[in-house]
């Protein structure tokens, strides 16, 4: 009898995970807005993004903060179609792989987990120098800020962050609530002083005034620097897509998505656009001194720019982009885990990856696999590079353009059948996606021809070709090498015998 | 009797089932439920840049497989089902589906931790420990060795008392155990010189009084148990000096610090835990 019985439950285990417990419909507009906030990580993405954006448009720089919104909100849309039409398997890599086969979704699973990879050691370096900035600030000696200019201390303790962020995520521990609000309160409240005391400032580097045509993107030198621009800014506002994608877990899954998406965005530039004028009127686009133009200001620029701006108060400066920096290092850590999971789960890669820890229910192998691709492209940057944080936020960029661009494709592919059954799907299955879609892949393909001119970016390059071109590109090379390998020994998913195509 | 098995699809599952198993071998009506605790994911730990990346599906899908395995354990005549839950800590969600499903316990796997000499239960442990309305058995290698010489069959039950009102709750809650598992029932109380304030002369007629004390209860509740009153020079040498058969069950009374029905563990008990090499019970007060 209780043999009957066993059978019985063991076929249909009551797990109620598609209710996903507590967290059902907690999140208001509020909320969703802070965990928007929270993935965009503003004081990190503006210290990582601006210098870089500025080397490449100069002035333009709102106007490339504005224009490069627009592909990421095409785009967005498209991954919300994606999103309710399977939201049990919301992953780059499933969607591509259902709209156009087993190649193609495989490489935009790949671009995901390299764009994610890749941010992870922009991130964790980010932390690190403003961690070494925080002690000498807080110790009143100057010589500790420059620690992590010596690599063997800055490479050590960047693994050490790394390492970190990366036990924390495999023993599943969350950020709460409360942490999140004052985490990104903190953010947006340091920020918005310094773009004040940036323009009450009685002593600016270099006055600049603000003058409409910073706002004008026509003004922009040439369609490379737009391009650039544009994938750099697309970087900034990386993680919005998230309030979009949120629905069950809203307090109005009609309503809350799209006043959340819509307020996350607008404080977001709001911001963006009070910080880099209060750079462009401090500091100016002059390549001498503290200007933004100087290369060697460009990598990190509050770091520069917080001191000479905020004076004593430059220590909180500090401490917001730690924060932010170090909370989104573990935050990102499981996003390329859980892709490579599920990319192992579904036979794309060695069946290995696909092991979840029964204690804490995380991925590990695919926890330990990324934090170790993220450590090795960090010292391999380092190493090679001259300005390895800027030429990574650059190949960054290049490789959220890729998987952006072939998920947005993959939105309309895969409702092609029904794409003008409605006004509806035409804007939001049809033309947004295939606008944004589009868009991004040109940015691409424009920006990593760019980047094979070894002036590019930081003007590293090996033999006679860019820096930014040789680990954009070469990390996509390496993932077709490594498609090809696992086409070889594990073919089930490549035989489409594990995801089915539509 | 029916019981709650906190299970993870790992060594320590296995150990929790297999001590589970044997703790309702026998009665009348022996039960497993095996619940498998999922973090929630908290809305507030959004993942950068977004999505779940489909692991909630892929979540779902090992779970049943855990489900499927974790039956296969369970030995014949025992019925065993699975539920599984999704709570944002596992010892809220054993706690959960131990008051909806009216177990008579929860059993947890470990491994025995110590600092300074003190039991180190482990996170799930320690949390249910503090809160658990009903009995947290606990089980370690050491354990499960001890009860596998006696070839996976209970024994005796050890209820730990001391002198004071407590003694006969975890008594009668001991005995209980005892009566649906048809085993014998053991009273042990440890007594170290540090007790009383001069030992020279208070130890002895304390140990006589303690050992009446616990007599006339076990009497006055209408039971057949053997009493050991054991004294050393400290609490480990007498902790270390009680024998223990093959397959015996320890059960510590929660301390009085704690609220009513809820468990938290006193010093004494603590250092008991740690030293002790046959499964355990915490029984709330």
């Amino acid at each position: 009898m209780s043999q009957e019985l066993r059978q019985e439950t063991a076929e249909q285990p009551e797990s109620g995970l598609h209710s996903k417990g507590l967290s059902t419909g907690t999140v208001g507009v509020l909320g969703l807005v802070v965990i928007g906030i929270s993935c965009i990580a503003p004081a990190y993405t503006l210290t990582a993004g601006l210098g870089a954006t500025v080397a490449v448009v100069g002035t333009s720089l709102p106007a490339i903060l504005l224009a490069g919104f627009i592909p990421m909100l095409l785009v967005a849309l498209g991954y919300r179609e994606l999103n309710n039409a399977m939201p049990d398997s919301g992953t780059s890599f499933t969607w591509a792989t259902r709209a156009f086969g087993p190649m193609i979704g495989w490489m935009g699973g790949w671009g995901l987990i390299a764009a994610t990879v890749i941010v992870l050691s922009n991130l964790a370096a980010v932390a690190v120098d403003f961690f070494y900035i925080l002690l000498a600030q807080l110790t009143g000696n100057q010589a500790i800020a420059d620690l992590t200019k010596n690599l063997w201390v800055n490479i050590p303790t960047t693994l050490v962050f790394i390492a970190a962020a990366a036990y924390i995520s495999y023993r599943g521990l969350n950020a709460t609530k409360v942490f999140q609000y004052i985490l990104v309160g903190f953010q947006v409240a340091v920020l918005l002083l310094f773009a004040i005391m940036a323009f009450t400032s009685s002593t600016p580097f270099d006055r600049t005034p603000i003058s409409l045509d910073m706002f004008n993107p026509a003004s922009v030198d040439s369609f490379t620097a737009f391009a650039a621009g544009i994938s750099l800014s697309i970087f900034v506002f990386w993680g919005w897509d998230v309030t979009l994608t949120m629905n069950e877990e809203t307090t109005d899954p009609a309503k809350v998505p799209g006043r959340g998406a819509t307020w996350t965005v607008l404080l977001i530039i709001a911001l963006y656009l009070a910080v880099s004028l209060g750079v462009l009127y401090w500091a100016g686009v002059g390549q001498t001194g503290l200007g933004a133009g100087n290369e060697a200001n460009q990598e990190s620029i509050f770091a520069v720019l917080s001191g000479p701006i905020m004076g004593p108060l430059a220590i909180l400066m500090s401490l917001a982009i730690l924060s932010s920096s170090a909370a989104s290092l573990q935050s990102t850590m499981v996003s390329p885990a859980r892709t490579l999971l599920a990319m192992g789960y579904y036979k794309a890669l060695p069946p290995s990856f696909a092991k979840i820890s029964p204690r804490f229910m995380s991925p590990s192998v695919a926890t330990v696999v990324s934090a170790a691709a993220a450590a090795v492209f960090y010292v391999v940057t380092r190493l090679i590079s001259e300005n390895a944080l800027w030429d990574t936020i650059t190949a960054l960029g290049l490789m959220i353009c890729f998987y952006y661009g072939i998920t947005a494709l993959a939105c309309v592919w895969y409702f092609r059948s029904e794409l003008f059954a409605s006004v509806r799907n035409f804007f939001f299955k049809f033309l947004a996606p295939l606008i944004g879609g589009v868009v991004l892949l040109v940015m691409f393909f424009s920006t990593a021809i760019e980047s094979m001119n070894p002036d590019y970016g930081s003007g590293s390059a090996i033999g006679s070709v860019g820096m930014v071109f040789i680990l954009g590109v070469g990390v996509l090379l390496l993932g077709v090498a490594i498609m090809l390998f696992t086409k070889w020994r594990h073919p089930a998913f490549f035989r489409g015998e594990t995801i089915k195509t539509r | 009797m029916n019981l709650l098995v906190g299970y993870t699809a790992d060594q320590r599952g296995a150990e929790a089932l297999e001590l589970a198993a044997a703790l309702v071998a026998g009665t009348t009506t022996p039960s497993l439920t095996i619940g498998i605790v999922v973090p929630a994911a908290t809305p507030f730990s959004a993942i950068y840049p977004g999505g779940d990346h489909g692991f909630d599906s892929i979540l779902s899908a090992k779970v049943d497989e855990w489900a499927v395995a974790a039956l296969a354990q369970v030995p014949q005549g025992v019925s065993a089902k699975v539920v599984a839950r999704s709570v944002s800590s596992v010892a809220e969600g054993l706690i959960e589906l131990a008051v909806e499903t009216g177990v008579h316990g929860i059993v947890l796997g470990g491994r025995k931790r110590h600092r300074a000499g003190f039991f180190m239960p482990g996170a799930v442990a320690n949390a249910l420990l503090h809160a658990s309305p009903v009995p947290v058995f606990m089980s370690s290698p050491q354990a499960l060795a001890s009860l596998r010489a006696a070839n996976g069959q209970i024994t005796r039950m050890t209820a730990f008392v001391g002198d004071r009102p407590g003694a006969r709750e975890v008594i009668a809650n001991a005995a209980k155990f005892a009566t649906v598992r048809k085993v014998a029932l053991r009273v042990a109380t440890l007594v170290a010189d540090t007790d009383v304030s001069d030992p020279a002369t208070e130890l002895d007629p304390h140990l006589v009084r303690t050992k009446k004390f616990l007599a006339e209860l076990t009497e006055s509740m209408g039971l057949q148990a053997s009493i050991e009153v054991i004294s050393r020079q400290s609490l480990d040498e007498a902790i270390d000096s009680l024998a223990w058969e093959a397959g015996e069950v320890a059960i510590l009374g929660s301390s009085r610090l704690a609220a009513s029905r809820r468990l938290f563990v006193g010093a004494k008990a603590q250092r008991i835990l740690g030293k002790l090499h046959v499964p355990m019970a915490v029984i709330p007060n």
